[in-house]
């Protein structure tokens, strides 16, 4: 029996494919292998896989979900020239089928990946729920790199919660940890004064100034 | 067997040229124009009733096939009735059918596209006029000596069909390259005979048969439910094109396929173009020069239709963009880390991993720190 893997999916689909000239579809795949191979080239060989679609193609990641992200995002923005593209990610199961030399992937990872990208609207990104956790568990903190999109239903009838990334999204949530960290500082020390008021005891500052005599000289100057 | 007649109609016989179910084919003579004639000959029903139904049907199509006038159609010059048979005379044509041509020599590259493009040639000027073949396979494209195409048995199609499911639901003959709303039962157009002509295309490139099957339930399977594989995967060297104008035709849904066959034919010509150039910078495997020969009655086997249904659903083939093989090694003898599934995050990983986080704590420490210092200190 084929072993199962976890991998991420890329899945890149060009828009209105189906319905275009037979000539245009051959310029449009080769325009798309060119930006494929020009994507991927960051990855190492042992960690990507490509795949032919009726419609587009499938990039597999492995180990590397940020990777995958990356190769969805770089691929849409080369593609901005001529190319529609629309990409859907996902992290899933994935098995290899078929004779040797004829090779090809099967899994739930390809199909999920494939059913949001037909959803996507041309030149956009989704990804699915299970890929977020993957990017959260392989770089905590990097899920933040994508925000809800809401939800659909595919062909199948099953539900998908789809998320889209978000340029700022990084430094939006270290902004807020940072600004509830300082909040938290606020609240401590003043915690602490009114604490240290309420058991009578001379304030904070005079103790610090009079333990301290070289802080007396700088309050003085200041005062005068 | 049946003596060959002296005269059928004003035609004087002169040798049977082949059998079918249908009928017989003659060659024959007309004395009125002096020349020589291929009669077709059909067998009535026994039933009045359905037999006056079936010989209405086939003045009417034989009428609308003779106004046929085409390089690729062969030419219907008469029509009529003689002795509880019903007969066409058609354009006599020297050479072979296509069906043999595959069978006993095979076609190259360069000669599948070209036939294929001719026959859509054909096809587009019926279509034109609101005629639809219903019946186009190898058997039914006539090669002459000279490399022509034509198209045989405009018209004949439809009588065929309504014998195609018999009283008990029964389906008679091989459906093997009809449409899949040809199969459902459902009305047809002129974009039926394209993906029939997609077929044909495909086993003349490859040489394989398309839609496989043990029985005729897993041939209609095959062609309502399975993707063929594309052309350039059996035949490495093909036009990259060529699989994607065979998609074309080949898509399940008429309302994906080409809309028009005068269209196919100009992709085709494309593609042939591009076999040509090809050719011109000498790759053996690219010059079209390769022969692929059909072995008759050689059927490629078929995976049981429910399993393979599946197995299309979601399988994707490798591309041959970037060399699998290292990632392959990988997946075949997988880590664990692999196999496993993304694990929830929890805080301990997050403050060691996640640097907001790490940062958050860090201030929150610092600030609780302070706070205790500021009350209780000093």
């Amino acid at each position: 029996m084929a072993t199962s893997v976890m991998g991420s999916v890329v899945f890149l689909k060009i828009a209105e494919f189906a319905r275009r000239s037979a000539s245009e579809q051959a310029r449009l795949r080769a325009q798309l292998e060119a930006v494929i191979a020009v994507v991927t080239a960051e990855l190492a060989p042992a960690s990507r896989l490509v795949l032919d679609a009726a419609d587009g193609a499938a990039v597999v990641v492995l180990r590397n979900p940020a990777g995958a992200l990356r190769v969805a995002r770089r691929a849409l923005n080369a593609a901005a020239a001529g190319l529609p593209l629309a990409a859907g990610l996902n992290h899933g199961a994935l098995q290899v089928s078929g004779r040797k030399g004829g090779e090809g992937m099967t899994g739930d990872g390809i199909a999920v990946a494939a059913n949001i990208a037909a959803f996507a609207d041309s030149s956009r990104v989704l990804a699915s729920r299970a890929f977020r956790e993957a990017l959260a568990d392989a770089a905590p903190g990097r899920e933040a790199m994508l925000r809800p999109a809401g939800t659909f239903t595919d062909s199948g009838l099953r539900s998908h919660e789809v998320f889209t990334p978000d340029e700022r999204g990084l430094e939006r949530r270290r902004h807020l940890y940072l600004a509830v960290a300082v909040a938290l500082a606020i609240a401590s020390i003043a915690g602490g004064l009114t604490w240290r008021a309420h058991e009578g005891r001379p304030p904070f500052v005079e103790v610090v100034v009079a333990k301290y005599t070289y802080l007396h000289g700088l309050v003085h100057r200041a005062r005068n | 067997m049946a003596k060959k007649p002296a005269k059928i109609g004003r035609y004087r016989i002169v040798s049977e040229l082949g059998r079918g179910a249908m009928g017989i084919v003659y060659k024959a003579e007309d004395p009125n124009l002096d020349r020589l004639v291929a009669l077709k000959t059909i067998i009535l029903p026994d039933d009045n009733d359905v037999r006056r139904e079936y010989e209405k049907r086939f003045f009417l199509e034989a009428k609308a096939a003779g106004k046929l006038t085409h390089p690729h159609i062969v030419t219907t010059f008469d029509c009529g009735e003689h002795d509880g048979t019903v007969y066409m005379a058609m354009e006599l044509l020297e050479g072979t059918d296509l069906r043999s041509r595959m069978t006993k020599e095979g076609v190259t590259a360069l000669e599948a596209i070209e036939i294929a493009r001719q026959v859509a040639e054909g096809l587009g000027y019926a279509h034109e006029r609101g005629i639809v073949h219903r019946d186009i396979k190898p058997g039914n494209i006539m090669l002459n000596g000279g490399g022509a195409a034509k198209i045989m048995d405009f018209g004949l199609a439809r009588m065929r069909m309504s014998d195609h499911k018999t009283s008990t639901g029964m389906v008679l003959g091989t459906p093997r390259y009809m449409s899949p709303e040809q199969i459902s039962g459902q009305p047809l157009d002129h974009r039926s005979d394209i993906f029939s002509l997609g077929i044909v295309l495909y086993e003349m490139l490859t040489g394989t048969r398309l839609y496989g099957g043990e029985n005729i339930e897993q041939v209609e399977h095959a062609i309502t439910q399975t993707e063929h594989v594309p052309p350039t995967r059996v035949v490495p060297g093909l036009p990259a094109m060529l699989d994607f104008v065979v998609a074309r035709a080949l898509k399940k849904e008429p309302k994906l396929r080409y809309q028009d066959a005068r269209e196919l034919a100009a992709d085709l010509a494309t593609c042939q173009a591009e076999l040509r150039a090809q050719s011109a910078s000498a790759e053996p495997s690219a010059s079209g020069s390769r022969t692929v020969k059909l072995e008759a009655g050689n059927e490629r086997a078929a995976d049981a239709p429910a399993a393979r249904a599946i197995l299309v659903d979601t399988r994707l083939p490798l591309s041959r963009l970037l060399d699998p093989a290292a990632v392959l090694k990988e997946i075949k003898d997988p880590s664990r880390e692999l196999t496993r599934l993304p694990r929830p995050v929890g805080l301990l990983r997050r403050v060691v991993r996640d640097a907001a986080v790490r940062q958050f704590f860090a201030i929150a420490f610092i600030a609780g720190a302070a706070g205790l210092y500021v009350a209780l200190g000093l």
